[in-house]
C-alpha cells in the first residue's frame, strides 16, 4: 500500500478516536513529533527534581524530609517510565536510551523553564510542590486521552502518584500561611519569584505549528491557553484565600469573555533560557546530571555482565 | 498421541489480557499449549468468551522470573510510609477550610478539563 494511502487511513482511525498502539503503522511525522514531545516530558521530570532534591538534606522535619524524598523519587520514576515509551517510539529511528539522556548536555532537548529556576527557600519548596506540580497536573490530565496508548497508560499512573504530590504540596504551603508573619513573608516572597515562571510554563498563547499538528493527530487535545485558563481558574482562588497577593496587578477575570486576563510574562526571555539553558540553574543541575550519568557508567557496565542473583539472597 | 510422548513438546503459557487500550496487560491464568500461535487461540477461548479485549500475550512459564513467596522481606515496609500517600495529608481539607476553601484532589482538575473551553 502506498504510504499516502496508509497516511489517510491512520488520520481516518485518529478521527474516530481510535488508540495506536507502539506496533501499529504510524506516519513518521507523528512518531516524531511525539518522540520530542515525550522525551521533553521525561527529562523535565528528571531536571524537575533537582529543585526539590536541592531541599531533602534540609526539610524542617523528619516527616517533611521523608514527604519530599518520595516526592522526588516519584519525579524520577515518572521520568524513566516516560523515556521507555520514548525508547520504543524512538527505535526505528535508531534513537537510544543513551542518547535521549544524553540529549539534555547537549541541549538537543529541553526541560520546563520552571526547572531552570532556583529554589532559595523552603517556601519555594513548597510553592513548586503546591502550583508547579498544579500547572503540571493540568497539563498532564489533559494528556489522559492522548491518541498514543502506550503514553496515556503510563500518564494514567502518573496522575495517579500526583494526586499524592497535589497533599503534599498543599501541606507545605498550609503550614507556612498558618504560621508566623515571617513565614507568611517567605511564603509570599516565593509566590513572586513564581509567578512569572508559572504562567510562561502553559507556553505562548498562540498555536505554533507542532502545536497545531499534534491537535490534528490528537497527541493532545486542548491549547496552551485552555490549559493557562483552566490553571488561573483552580488556583488564583485559593491563592487570595491565604490571604497572598498575586504579584501581578493585572490579573483579573473578565466577566465578559469568561476568560482570566493577566500580564504578558517575558516570552523571549524565558524563551531564550529554556533554548540556551541560560536560566540561573540550567547549567549547575545539568552538570549534575551528567556527573550521575557519567559516574555511573560503570555501574551500567558492570550489570550487563552481572548473572542472575535469586531475589531475597 | 500418548499423553507421555506430548511431554517437552506441550509448555505451559501465562496468558495477559488487555481489555482496551488505556489498560495494562493484565494477568488472567494459563494454558497449555505446543506452541505460541495455539496458547495465543486458546487464550481467547478460555479466557475470552464474553469480554472484550484488544490484545492477548502469552508468556511461557519458564520464560517469567517471580520473587519466591517465602520472602516477606523483599516486600517489607519498614514503617508506616503515611507520608507517601494522600491520605497522610488528610488535615488539609480542615486547614483549608479555615481559609474558606474547600479541600482540591486530582479528580477535580480531571473534571475541569472535561467541561471543555
Ligand atoms: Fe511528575
Ligand atoms: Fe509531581
Amino acid at each position: 500500500m502506498d504510504s499516502e494511502r496508509l497516511h489517510e487511513q491512520f488520520m481516518e482511525r485518529i478521527r474516530r478516536g481510535e488508540k495506536i498502539e507502539a506496533t501499529d503503522w504510524m506516519p513518521d511525522d507523528y512518531r516524531k513529533l511525539l518522540l520530542k514531545f515525550i522525551q521533553m516530558h521525561g527529562v523535565s521530570e528528571i531536571m524537575g527534581a533537582f529543585p526539590e532534591k536541592e531541599w531533602v538534606p534540609k526539610a524542617p522535619t523528619l516527616r517533611r524530609k521523608l514527604g519530599i524524598m518520595s516526592k522526588v523519587q516519584d519525579e524520577m520514576g515518572h521520568g524513566q517510565l516516560l523515556l521507555r515509551v520514548a525508547e520504543e517510539l524512538g527505535a526505528p529511528l535508531g534513537v537510544t536510551r543513551e542518547q535521549l539522556i544524553t540529549d539534555i548536555f547537549t541541549g538537543r532537548t529541553k526541560f520546563h523553564n520552571v526547572f531552570h529556576m532556583a529554589s532559595p527557600t523552603w517556601a519555594d519548596a513548597g510553592v513548586i510542590g503546591w502550583l508547579v506540580d498544579g500547572a503540571a497536573i493540568v497539563s498532564q490530565a489533559a494528556l489522559l486521552d492522548t491518541s498514543y496508548a502506550p503514553y496515556a497508560r503510563v500518564l494514567k499512573r502518573i496522575c495517579a502518584e500526583e494526586s499524592f504530590h497535589m497533599q503534599h504540596g498543599e501541606s507545605i504551603i498550609l503550614s507556612l500561611a498558618e504560621g508566623t508573619q515571617a513565614q507568611r513573608q517567605m511564603l509570599q516572597d516565593a509566590l513572586n519569584r513564581w509567578w512569572d515562571s508559572l504562567i510562561f510554563f502553559f507556553g505562548p498563547p498562540e498555536i505554533s505549528e507542532s502545536a497545531r499538528r499534534m491537535m490534528e493527530y490528537r497527541i493532545r487535545e486542548k491549547t496552551n491557553e485552555e490549559l493557562r485558563q483552566k490553571f488561573l481558574s483552580r488556583y488564583v482562588p485559593r491563592i487570595r484565600s491565604l490571604g497572598l497577593t498575586v504579584p501581578d496587578p493585572n490579573l483579573h477575570f473578565d466577566e465578559s469573555t469568561g476568560k482570566w486576563v493577566y500580564t504578558q510574562p517575558d516570552w523571549e526571555k524565558f524563551g531564550r533560557m529554556v533554548r540556551d539553558n541560560t536560566g540561573p540553574k540550567s547549567q549547575e543541575r545539568i552538570a549534575l546530571r551528567r556527573q550521575a550519568h557519567e559516574g555511573q557508567a560503570w555501574v551500567r557496565e558492570a550489570m550487563t555482565r552481572s548473572t542472575a542473583v535469586p531475589v531475597g539472597v | 498421541m500418548q499423553l507421555k510422548e506430548a511431554e517437552g513438546l506441550y509448555h505451559p503459557y501465562e496468558v495477559f489480557v488487555q481489555y482496551d487500550h488505556l489498560a495494562h496487560h493484565q494477568h488472567v491464568g494459563s494454558v497449555l499449549a505446543a506452541s505460541p500461535d495455539i496458547a495465543l487461540q486458546l487464550a481467547r477461548e478460555n479466557f475470552l468468551r464474553r469480554d472484550k479485549a484488544v490484545n492477548i500475550w502469552v508468556v511461557r512459564k519458564d520464560h517469567i522470573h517471580a520473587t519466591p513467596y517465602d520472602v516477606p522481606e523483599f516486600f517489607a515496609n519498614e514503617f508506616d510510609k503515611d507520608y507517601r500517600r494522600v491520605d497522610g495529608y488528610a488535615d488539609n481539607a480542615r486547614r483549608w477550610k479555615a481559609f474558606k476553601q474547600k479541600a482540591l484532589h486530582i479528580e477535580d482538575i480531571v473534571n475541569d478539563l472535561e467541561k471543555g473551553g
